[in-house]
C-alpha cells in the first residue's frame, strides 16, 4: 500500500474511534442497566442532556472540566427520575423512556435557543486532545491516538465496569438482578437498591457520552445533537447479546459504519448513504433473530419486581 | 391517609378517565409556565394555539387528520396488545406504508384505475406493506423467540432509512433530477390517487380517511371483544401453554395479530400520504408513529380510549406547529408537555389498574 492509502486507513481508523467513544460510554452503562434488568430507553435522552449541561457548563466557566462535571451532574436526577419510574412505580420501561426523551429533546432545544439565541455558533472550550506517551510518534497511525482526553478516560471506566461486572460481588447481583431477582431477593440483596444503581451508572456513562459528544468533539451543541446515538449504544447491547465484550466491538463496527459515511464518497465510491446508516440496525436485527448464535437477553428485561 | 381520603371524596369516578385528564392539564400548565419562561405574552401564544388546532374549519381538519394517522397506529397496538404483545415499530410501518403507497401510485398504474380503485388500491398496498413488517417481528418470535419490542423497534429504525434511501435514490422514489436543487423526495402523486375530500372543494381538509377510521374503529372493537379470534389473541396473551394445549394456533395468532398491527401502521402511512402531503419525503412521519405507540397505551385496551387520546395528539401537534409559526414559541415546547404527558400516565399506569379493578 501507498502512504497515501495508509493515511486514509489511519483516517478512517481515528474516526471509527471518535465516532465509537460515545457510544462505547453509552452503550457500557446501558448493558449494566440491562443487565440488571431495566431496559434504559431514555439513554438517548441522558446523553442529550449530558451533551447540553457540558456544553452550557463549559461555556459559562470556562473551563471544559466543569462542563463535564455538570453533564454528570445534570443527568443524575433524571436518572433518578427513570429508576424510579420504572422500579418504584414499575411504570413500563420502554414507555417512560420515550416520555423522558421527549421531555429532553423538547427542554433543551427551548433552553438552548433561550440562552444562546443568536450566539448559537459559539465555539464552546473543548477538551484537549492527549495521547498516552509514544503513541503519537508511531509514523502514520499515531494520529489515531490523538483523541479527546476524556476518551482515554472513558476507556478507563469501560475496562473497571467490565472488571466489576464479571469478577465481583456487585457484579453478581447485577447479573441476578435482572436473571433471578427472587433468589437475590431471598438471599439478603436488595433488587431495588442494585437496580437504582444500575440505571444511576447507566445516567452517569450517557453524561459522559453526550458531553464527549459536544466538548470532546464538535465543540458547541445543536439542537438534538445526539440524534439517535443513545438509541444505537442500546442496539449495540443487543447486538452484543449482552456482553461486554460483544458490545464494545459492536459500538467500534457501528463506528466504524458511521465513519464510512464520510469516508467513501471521500475515496469516490459510491455507496447509497442509507445502507450504511441502516446497517447496525440490520446487523442487531440478524443477531437478535438468531443468526449469530442464540440470544440470551437477561430474563427479567424490561419487568419491575415486585416482592 | 391522603390516598383514603381522596378515595372517599371521589366515589365512582374511573381513575382511568380523571387521572389522564389532570395529567394534561398538570402537562399544558407546565407547558404555559415554559412559554411564559420564554418572554411570550401567554395570552397571545394561547391564540395561536387555538388557532393552529381549531381555530378553522380547516385547522380541525388537519388536527383530525394528524389524529387519524395516529389513531390508526393506536388501533393495531391495541388489537396486539390483546395477545399481550407491544408493538413498538408503528414508525417503521408508517414508512413502509408510504413507500408501498406513493410506488403504486406512481408506477404502479393506480391512477389509471377506475374510479375509486385509484385510490384504494395504493392504500391496500400500503397495507399490505405494513403488514408485512409487522409480520416479520411476529414471525421472528414466533421462529426464534425474539422479543417483539426489540425487533419492531429495530424494524422501526430500519424502515425510516428504508424511506430515506427511496426518495435518495432516483432508481427508486426520488423525482428525476434536473438541478442540483432538485429535492429529495417523490414526484407529487396523481389527482386520482389523492383521497376525496368530504365536501368537494371546502377549505376542509378531511378526507375519506376519517370515516374508514370510524368504520375500523368500530370493527376493532367488535373482533376483540366479541369474536372467537378476539378470544383466541387473549388466550394466547394471558396463556400460551394453555392455549396450546386448547390446541389454538399460537404461532399464527401472534404472526396474525403482529400483521393486523403493522397493517395498521401501513393503512396510516397511507392516509399520511394520500390524504394530504402527495409527496414522499424523508422525513415524511416525523415521530406519528411513537405517538400512536403511546396513544395505544393510553388507551389500556379500549377503543374509545384510543379515540380520545388520538385527538388530543392530533391537535396538540397542530397547536403546537402554529404557536412556534405565528407566536413565535418554539414548538419544542409541545414536545415537553408530550413527554410530560407520557411520563406522568407511564408513572400512574398501576395505580389506574388498581383502581380498574377495584
Amino acid at each position: 500500500m501507498d502512504t497515501h492509502a495508509l493515511e486514509l486507513l489511519a483516517v478512517f481508523v481515528g474516526s471509527t474511534l471518535r465516532l465509537a467513544t460515545p457510544m462505547l460510554f453509552a452503550a457500557s452503562g446501558e448493558l449494566v442497566s440491562e443487565r440488571a434488568g431495566v431496559l434504559n430507553l431514555s439513554v438517548e435522552g441522558m446523553m442529550l442532556l449530558g451533551a447540553f449541561a457540558g456544553a452550557m457548563g463549559s461555556l459559562y466557566s470556562g473551563s471544559p472540566l466543569v462542563g463535564v462535571l455538570a453533564a454528570v451532574l445534570a443527568v443524575i436526577p433524571l436518572a433518578l427520575l427513570q429508576a424510579f419510574l420504572s422500579n418504584t412505580l414499575r411504570a413500563n420501561q420502554i414507555v417512560s423512556g420515550i416520555g423522558l426523551n421527549l421531555v429532553v429533546l423538547g427542554a433543551t432545544t427551548v433552553l438552548y435557543r433561550q440562552w444562546l439565541g443568536s450566539r448559537s455558533r459559539v465555539q464552546i472550550p473543548g477538551i484537549d486532545r492527549w495521547a498516552p506517551p509514544g503513541l503519537s510518534d508511531i509514523p502514520v497511525f499515531g494520529a489515531v491516538f490523538v483523541q479527546s482526553a476524556l476518551l482515554y478516560v472513558g476507556l478507563a471506566v469501560l475496562v473497571i465496569a467490565a472488571w466489576v461486572l464479571r469478577a465481583t460481588a456487585v457484579g453478581l447481583a447485577v447479573h441476578a438482578a435482572g436473571a433471578e431477582p427472587r433468589a437475590l431477593d431471598q438471599s439478603g440483596g436488595s433488587v431495588q437498591r442494585v437496580r437504582y444503581g444500575a440505571v444511576l451508572f447507566c445516567g452517569v456513562m450517557s453524561a459522559l457520552g453526550g458531553a464527549f459528544i459536544s466538548l470532546g468533539d464538535i465543540h458547541t451543541f445543536t439542537e438534538n445533537m445526539t440524534a439517535g446515538t443513545g438509541y444505537l449504544a442500546l442496539v449495540a447491547v443487543i447486538f452484543g447479546n449482552w456482553r461486554m465484550g460483544r458490545t464494545v466491538f459492536a459500538c467500534l463496527f457501528f463506528g466504524a459504519a458511521t465513519a464510512l459515511q464520510f469516508q467513501l464518497p471521500a475515496m469516490g465510491l459510491n455507496v447509497p448513504n442509507a445502507l450504511l446508516i441502516m446497517l447496525p440496525y440490520l446487523m442487531a436485527l440478524l443477531a437478535v433473530g438468531g443468526v449469530m448464535g442464540r440470544q440470551t437477553p437477561p430474563a427479567y428485561l424490561t419487568l419491575a419486581y415486585r416482592r | 391517609m391522603s390516598a383514603i381520603a381522596s378515595r372517599r371524596a371521589l366515589p365512582r369516578i374511573d381513575r382511568g378517565v380523571w387521572l389522564p385528564l389532570l395529567a394534561v392539564v398538570t402537562a399544558l400548565a407546565i407547558g404555559a409556565l415554559l412559554v411564559a419562561a420564554t418572554g411570550v405574552a401567554l395570552p397571545d401564544a394561547a391564540a395561536a394555539f387555538a388557532d393552529g388546532a381549531w381555530g378553522s374549519g380547516y385547522a380541525i381538519g388537519a388536527s383530525i387528520n394528524r389524529a387519524l394517522a395516529i389513531g390508526l397506529v393506536g388501533l393495531g397496538f391495541i388489537v396486539a396488545q390483546r395477545a399481550n404483545l407491544t408493538n413498538v415499530g408503528g414508525e417503521g410501518q408508517i414508512a413502509l406504508g408510504g413507500i408501498a403507497a406513493t410506488a403504486m401510485s406512481l408506477y404502479g398504474g393506480a391512477s389509471h384505475l377506475a374510479g375509486p380503485l385509484a385510490f384504494v388500491m395504493p392504500m391496500l398496498a400500503a397495507t399490505l406493506a405494513g403488514a408485512a413488517w409487522g409480520a416479520i417481528a411476529g414471525a421472528m418470535k414466533v421462529r426464534f423467540g425474539t422479543n417483539e419490542v426489540i425487533s419492531t423497534l429495530l424494524l422501526s429504525f430500519i424502515g425510516i432509512w428504508v424511506l430515506y434511501g427511496c426518495v435518495q435514490s432516483e432508481a427508486l422514489l426520488r423525482q428525476p433530477m434536473t438541478t442540483s436543487a432538485t429535492l429529495p423526495e417523490s414526484l407529487e402523486i396523481p389527482e386520482a390517487t389523492h383521497l376525496p375530500r368530504l365536501w368537494g372543494e371546502a377549505d376542509v381538509p378531511l378526507h375519506v380517511g376519517l370515516p374508514l377510521a370510524l368504520l375500523l374503529c368500530a370493527v376493532v372493537a367488535v373482533v376483540i371483544n366479541r369474536t372467537v379470534f378476539g378470544t383466541m389473541l387473549r388466550a394466547v396473551g394471558a396463556n400460551p401453554d394453555a392455549a396450546r394445549r386448547a390446541g389454538m394456533p399460537i404461532g399464527g395468532c401472534i404472526v396474525l395479530a403482529m400483521a393486523i398491527a403493522g397493517a395498521f401502521g401501513g393503512l396510516a402511512g397511507a392516509l399520511m400520504l394520500q390524504g394530504e402531503q402527495w409527496t414522499l419525503k424523508a422525513r415524511f412521519s416525523s415521530g406519528y408513529g411513537f405517538d400512536g405507540l403511546v396513544v395505544g397505551l393510553l388507551a389500556r385496551g379500549s377503543v374509545k380510549g384510543v379515540i380520545a387520546s388520538a385527538l388530543l395528539f392530533g391537535f396538540l401537534r397542530s397547536g403546537g406547529i402554529n404557536m412556534e409559526l405565528v407566536a413565535n414559541v418554539p414548538s419544542a415546547i409541545v414536545v415537553v408537555i408530550q413527554g410530560l404527558i407520557i411520563v406522568t400516565l407511564a408513572a400512574a399506569a398501576l395505580w389506574i389498574e388498581r383502581g380498574a379493578v377495584r
